[in-house]
């Protein structure tokens, strides 16, 4: 500090951080304004990924996820997210967002089924805050791979959902009803069990 | 000139000063992400003692802490802004972690003790030489966990799987936040047995 | 009023901002040599956050979010301020402490000498920052969940810093080899209390 130890009047002082402001606000304004357009291709992109995921397109580089999406995915009309897609495999498939809420902040996911009241095609979920929070690994393949071929429906047509519930609790719910919850992530798994219930209305 | 290697091991920031450690480790569970975070710092920790320094003697000393503050900030927005737009993926992972590289000590500490009573280019590289030393920690604890948490580095398995075969399991705990101050104080340990054999 | 209680709870057990984030390790590394001190700077740290969390709370929800704006006018609909996040909240924060500096000093001197020499330290405390980012990220629904999530973090911090101090008391009289000395230790003790804190993974 020996080299700025000259004083400055309080007029300076004000100049000097308005100067300073202003220009930071308008570099930073530049920025964001001239990165926005790749920002958001990123996210179109990684969105059409998750979807491609969990219908089964292992292999799908975000350069190619939009290109391929926009070719086997169709949005159907309605408030919803809901696409209608041709699955990796080839069978037609049904896309369906869900919206819940985990402990921290906002969780969601695709559902994709082979059609009207069939088994689950595969899952992926998302959750908001990308922090390395414990146990909220829903996310993971480990989790989701738990998904693939249960049933929306039980043996009498009747709506359940995929219950996600704790190994060994409510028996009475049929095993191709159920997943196991991820232990140590109660509230989370909950979460997810409260927002696949909203398939409900539009799994038909 | 004389390149300041110091950081990178006997004036270590994070091992010897103790700077920096705060919003570091957490994103230290595989080594992607940690060599970005690492890079990041580097980046905003050089140019902030840059522009710093080049503007040392028109900064009203009353007010330089939030000079600083200012300039380091918009650096790290001008970052995140980047790494938002060409990976990201790792962005998605580090979230809140580059903000948080503001409140990082040793960008400030490196600001106040070296910038603001040097030229320009000494500054540079002091701030460069500094980040570096930083990210070389992160990128040994990152190594390190992904490979012995994960089995993986930079996302490509690298354990083969006859050794799995025979029994050999990934360490889950490797990935556990824990796990990357335990290794760090490992690392303190190694480099002062090795100062003071040199005595 | 249970999702506050969950917040609190959790944000001082599981995702305790040390343990599991390892913010606010500079100055929990620097001022733990003793209980007392490092008491001290808990109060503080729990404090500003307490105080910092819900102002950036209502700052982003009325200024800088996509859309925050339409209070003003629904044409500001589509304006989108979130970059300016980090320097508004550094600098939310830092006016705070400066002010509460000043106010704690005119009107309780007694508190303004127990917290008085922590509250520069605080402004680039990491912890203060981090919460704050936190709280943006994890969208709570109204200002008391933000108030909540920030005096669990603070409490959270108070604990883990006066667990620590209290341990390095101890360490005084035991028998280290000699290139663990001083800060080895102290990453490697903070590491096993996390170990220690992920038994509340299971509430």
């Amino acid at each position: 500090m020996a080299a700025g130890m000259k004083s400055f009047s309080n007029k300076y002082i004000f100049f000097y951080i308005t100067v300073l402001v202003v220009a930071v606000v308008a570099l930073l304004t530049v920025v964001t304004l001239g990165l926005k357009p790749r920002q958001t291709a990123n996210r179109t992109a990684d969105k059409a990924m998750q979807i491609l995921h969990a219908a089964g397109y292992q292999d799908v580089t975000s350069d190619k996820a939009v290109a391929l999406f926009s070719r086997v995915a169709e949005k159907k009309t309605g408030e919803r997210e809901v696409y209608g897609i041709r699955c990796a495999d080839g069978s037609p498939g049904v896309v369906m967002r869900v919206d819940g809420k985990g402990l921290w902040g906002a969780i969601w996911g695709y559902v994709v089924l082979d059609g009207e009241r069939s088994p689950v095609k595969g899952v992926v979920f998302s959750h908001r805050s990308g922090t390395p929070g414990l146990g909220a690994n829903i996310a993971e393949e480990n989790f989701t791979s738990r998904f693939v071929g249960k049933k929306l429906y039980d043996a009498n047509g009747n709506f359940t959902s995929v219950r996600v519930l704790q190994k060994g609790k409510s028996p009475d719910v049929a095993l191709d009803n159920r997943v196991d919850a991820i232990s140590g992530a109660t509230l989370t798994s909950k979460g997810v069990d409260k927002m696949l219930q909203q398939l409900n209305n539009e799994g038909k | 000139m004389k390149l300041p290697l110091g950081p990178l091991s006997k004036d270590n920031p994070i091992l010897v000063q103790v700077l920096g450690v705060c919003s570091a480790l957490a994103v230290t569970a595989q080594l992607k992400p940690a060599v970005v975070m690492a890079l990041s710092v580097t980046v905003v920790c050089a140019f902030s003692n840059l522009i710093i320094s080049l503007i040392r003697n028109t900064i009203p000393p009353r007010i330089r802490i939030i000079v600083q503050l200012l300039v380091v900030s918009t650096l790290v927005i001008v970052v995140d802004q980047f790494l938002q737009a060409y990976v990201y993926e790792v962005s998605k992972m580090l979230s809140v972690f580059v903000g948080l590289i503001i409140t990082n000590c040793i960008i400030m500490g490196r600001l106040e003790a070296f910038a603001l009573s040097h030229e320009p280019l000494p500054s540079f590289m002091d701030g460069m030489m500094n980040g570096l030393g930083y990210g070389l920690v992160l990128a040994i604890v990152g190594c390190l966990r992904e490979l012995l948490g994960s089995g993986t580095l930079w996302n490509h398995p690298v354990i083969p799987s006859s050794l799995y075969a025979a029994g050999y399991l990934n360490n889950g705990l490797m990935i556990l936040p824990p796990m990357a101050l335990i290794l760090v104080g490992s690392l303190i340990w190694i480099l002062n047995s090795k100062k003071s054999k040199a005595k | 009023m249970n999702g506050l209680t969950d917040i609190f709870v959790r944000s001082v057990f599981i995702d305790n901002m040390i343990f599991a984030y390892f913010l606010g390790m500079c100055s929990y590394l620097a001022v733990s040599k003793n209980v007392k001190t490092a008491f001290g700077l808990g109060i503080a740290v729990t404090f500003v956050l307490a105080v910092t969390v819900p102002v950036n709370y209502l700052i982003d929800k009325y200024l800088l979010r996509e859309g925050a704006l339409t209070w003003i006018n629904p044409d500001f609909a589509n304006v989108d301020l979130s970059f300016l996040s980090l320097i508004v909240f550094i600098a939310v924060i830092a006016g705070i402490v400066q002010l509460l500096e000043m106010v704690i000093e005119k009107f309780t001197p007694v508190l303004y000498q127990a917290l008085g020499i922590f509250l520069p330290l605080i402004a680039v405390n990491c912890a203060i920052l981090g919460c704050s980012l936190f709280m943006q990220e994890k969208n709570f629904p109204t200002v008391a969940h933000s108030f909540s999530y920030a005096l669990g973090s603070g409490v959270g911090w108070l604990l883990a810093i006066v667990a620590f101090a209290a341990i390095r008391e101890r360490l005084k009289y035991s028998d280290i080899p000699k290139g663990l000395q001083g800060n080895g230790i102290a990453y490697i003790i903070t590491g096993l209390l996390g170990i220690g804190f992920m038994a509340f993974l299971g509430i």
